[in-house]
This record gives C-alpha cells, sequence and structure tokens, in this order.
C-alpha cells in the first residue's frame, strides 16, 4: 500500500499527464469538425437549436415590417404579372378571318392607332374614352373599328382624348348592310347585353338567314364599305308591320376592347351624322 | 515565487497574442505556419514542477486552440511538450547547470545545445500538431513538408526572440 502510494505520488506528474492529455483529446474529439465527424452532426444539431430559437425571436420582432415588405412585393409582382399577361395576349393572338378583312377594307384609309383606356358596358348610354385626341388628328365623326370589327364613332375630341360613342350606345346608329344583299339599315341598340343590337329598317320581303353577315353600307363616309359589324341571330318582324328587326351578334367584344382604330376621313360624313343630331336634339327636347 | 509568476504570465500574455495577431496570419507557400508559442514552455525556470509544466502547457494550448478553432491540439502537443521538457533539458543543458535552478536561455546554456533544445521541442510539437490535424497519414508527403517548413520557420522566429530577450536583458546589467 506505502509503496502504491510512494508509486503515485512519485510518478503523479505522469497521471496528470494522461489526464491532461485525455483531455485534449477529448476536445479534439468533441469539437473538431473534422476529427469528431461522428459527433459532428449531433454538435452542429445543438448549434441549429440554438440558432433557431435566436432566428425565431427576431423573425418574430420583425413581422410587421417582414408583412409591409411582403405586400408591397406582392403588389409589385401583380402589376409585373398583369404587364406580362397583356404582352402574352398580344403575341399569341392569332390574325382571324374576320381581322383580315377589315384591314383589307381598310386599305388606302389613314388610319390611327388607338388605345381604350376607359369605357362603361352597363349602361344604356355607354361611352369609350381613347388615347388619341385633336393632336392626334382625330375629328369628330371619324369611325373606330377594332380587330372584332365595327366599335362606334368619334363624338367629341379633346386635345389628347376622344371620347368615342359606341355601337352598345341608345344614341348610336350605325349604317350597315347585309353582306351580298342590296338591303341596309342602321344598327342600333337598346340597352342589355354588350354583344347583341339589332338592325332596323330592313324590308320584310328580304330573304335572309339567320348567321348572315351585317357590315358597313359606305353609305356615310364614316366607315369605308364591307367592314364586319355582327351576325344574324335571329329575325323578328318589327312593330310598324313593314320591317324586320335583325337581332345582331356584334362581332366587337367590347367587354375586352382595347386596341382600336380610328379611320380619318376627309369628307365630314353626312347622313349618320344627321341622324345622331336628330336624336340628340330628340333627347335633348 | 510571485516574481517567477509575472515572468511566466508575461511570457504566456505575450506569446499568446503574437500567435493570434500575426502568427496565425502566415502560412508561408500554404504550408509553413509558425508556432513559436512553444517557446513558453522551453524558458520556464529549470527547476519548474513536472505538473505545473504540464498544466501550462495544456492551459496555453488550449487558450490558443480557442482562437485558432483547432480544440484539443495544441493542447495535446503542448502537454507532451510539458511531459518530456525536463528529460529534454536535462539531455541538452551543461553538466554544471544540474544543480542550480536557472532559466534556460542561450546564454546560460550553450548557444548549440540551446539551438538543439529548441529545434527538437519544435519538430516534436509540430509534428504532433500536424499529425493531429491531418489525423490521417494519407497525405503524408504533404504532411511531412508540413512538418518541416514549419519547424524551421518557428525555430527560426524563436531563435529570433530569444537573440531579443537575451540582449533585452544582458543591456541593463552592463
Amino acid at each position: 500500500m506505502n509503496n502504491l502510494l510512494d508509486f503515485l505520488r512519485k510518478y503523479h506528474y505522469f497521471f496528470l499527464f494522461i489526464l491532461l492529455e485525455v483531455a485534449s483529446f477529448a476536445l479534439l474529439f468533441y469539437f473538431n469538425n473534422y476529427q469528431g465527424s461522428v459527433w459532428y452532426t449531433s454538435a452542429n444539431r445543438v448549434t441549429a437549436s440554438i440558432d433557431r430559437f435566436y432566428g425565431d425571436v427576431q423573425t418574430y420582432l420583425n413581422l410587421q415590417h417582414v408583412n409591409r415588405k411582403l405586400t408591397d412585393h406582392n403588389i409589385q409582382l401583380q402589376r409585373q404579372i398583369d404587364v406580362l399577361r397583356e404582352r402574352l395576349a398580344d403575341l399569341d393572338h392569332d390574325s382571324t378571318e374576320t381581322e383580315r378583312l377589315v384591314a383589307k377594307s381598310l386599305e388606302g384609309y389613314r388610319l390611327i392607332p388607338a388605345k381604350v383606356i376607359s369605357s362603361t358596358l352597363v349602361r344604356r348610354n355607354n361611352y369609350l374614352v381613347i388615347d388619341r385626341g385633336a393632336k392626334d388628328g382625330i375629328r369628330p365623326e371619324m369611325g373606330v373599328v377594332s380587330g372584332g370589327g365595327v366599335v362606334g364613332i368619334v363624338f367629341l375630341t379633346g386635345p389628347n382624348y376622344s371620347l368615342v360613342l359606341p355601337a352598345i350606345n341608345a344614341r348610336s346608329s350605325i349604317s350597315c348592310r347585309i353582306r351580298n344583299h342590296r338591303f341596309f339599315g342602321y344598327l342600333q341598340w337598346d340597352g342589355g347585353s354588350p354583344i347583341e343590337a339589332y338592325v332596323s329598317d330592313i324590308p320584310r320581303y328580304a330573304r335572309l338567314k339567320v348567321g348572315e353577315v351585317i357590315e358597313t353600307s359606305g353609305y356615310s363616309s364614316i366607315f369605308p364599305p364591307g367592314i364586319f359589324v355582327g351576325r344574324i341571330r335571329a329575325i323578328h318582324n318589327a312593330p310598324d308591320g313593314v320591317t324586320y328587326r335583325l337581332d345582331v351578334t356584334l362581332g366587337t367584344d367590347f367587354g375586352r376592347l382595347r386596341d382600336v382604330t380610328v379611320i380619318a376621313t376627309e369628307n365630314r360624313a353626312e347622313i349618320d351624322t344627321l341622324r345622331v343630331h336628330a336624336l340628340q336634339s330628340e333627347q335633348a327636347i | 515565487m510571485l516574481a517567477r509568476l509575472l515572468y511566466s504570465t508575461k511570457w504566456f500574455v505575450m506569446l499568446i497574442a503574437l500567435q493570434v495577431l500575426v502568427f496565425n496570419h502566415i502560412h508561408i507557400a500554404g504550408y509553413a505556419t509558425p508556432l513559436p508559442y512553444v517557446y513558453f514552455l522551453l524558458i520556464l525556470p529549470s527547476d519548474t514542477p513536472r505538473s505545473a509544466l504540464l498544466m501550462w502547457g495544456f492551459a496555453l494550448g488550449f487558450i490558443v486552440d480557442t482562437f485558432t478553432n483547432t480544440p484539443g491540439m495544441a493542447a495535446a502537443a503542448l502537454t507532451f511538450i510539458g511531459f518530456i521538457r525536463p528529460a529534454l533539458l536535462h539531455f541538452f543543458s551543461p553538466r554544471d547547470k544540474e544543480d542550480n535552478a536557472y532559466l534556460p536561455s542561450a546564454t546560460e546554456m550553450r548557444h548549440s545545445s540551446f539551438f538543439g533544445y529548441v529545434l527538437v521541442a519544435v519538430l516534436l510539437h509540430e509534428s504532433i500538431f500536424f499529425s493531429l490535424e491531418a489525423f490521417t497519414l494519407y497525405n503524408w508527403q504533404e504532411l511531412l513538408i508540413n512538418i518541416a517548413t514549419s519547424s524551421a520557420l518557428t525555430t527560426l522566429i524563436i531563435i529570433a526572440i530569444e537573440s531579443i530577450r537575451s540582449s533585452v536583458r544582458t543591456t541593463p546589467k552592463e
């Protein structure tokens, strides 16, 4: 026993050496990334959980700021989507037969492209506003068309903007005819669906079929002849007893109208103008 | 006793500061990293108890490790140096110094023996340190280059520090 104690006393530094080396290696294995790779994951988990707690607290404190930033970002993205979707629609848009025919019948006219910046659909007297005005050479009584067909007639012009009286205004009256027939009448609208109008003043002896094409007559110089207006949807007897009243499905989708073309005519419109003025004075009385 | 502790603490702090602020940022050609803090253990008085040498070594290594993110490596290496220092000193010290306590230095010992003392200690320390760092003999050539270049650089720096120390210490005496 005494020998053992003597041995320990004499060589205690050796045990201290062993102890310290063990401690060093423990440090080495427990904390070093490479050597302690066995423990690396658990150590990492501890660190990660501490980090996450810290992060959670910070996130909570920042929530209000983050929320506002997100909202702003959302609005920005929404706007971007709108712009891109519009561009995509423009690019995807395939020209239809109607558009080609409209384009063909408009050859030789001075055309002013414009964009619809506001429109109404559900009132009795709907109007469109386009982003071209007197400065661009637009005057009242000029015709407005779109890819789908006739849109309406310029009613008033400001320097930069114009008010258009579309076919879906109760005061609108556009001279038109049935394609391949000589009968002509006036396209009118009296509220209701924005894709349905009617043509009055077609004589009863006309042989017409549902689905035939209504086009502009060209009797007034507002529209060149032959521009698509719509198709006959139904044929009724007019209350006056001598004419038909044709329900027409309009070619122009006023709900989605955006790009329009103003037909710049040099001659002043006569017949349609007179009718418009007559209607105006009628309503004024 | 207190003066001794102050002496030790002064060198302890100074060498750690040098290591952390200067030498840790030196990597010549990507291999040679000077680790001159081992100098601290070498210049402790010759009669320092063995356990004190071990404790000093471990403490120094531990602190250096925390600064360099090498936990345990320098501690293990320095504890070992602390363990073998008495034997080393005994081997290199001149015969007439055996009996009385003295501060190991180039002037107290002969220059050549001090140089040998430092070189062997540094070689051992760097070998242990870099072996632990690599922890594999897979790249043994690279490991050898590492040990050799770092040992050479460390020895050079220790000799430089030693010459500064002896000149500072001898100047006031004259």
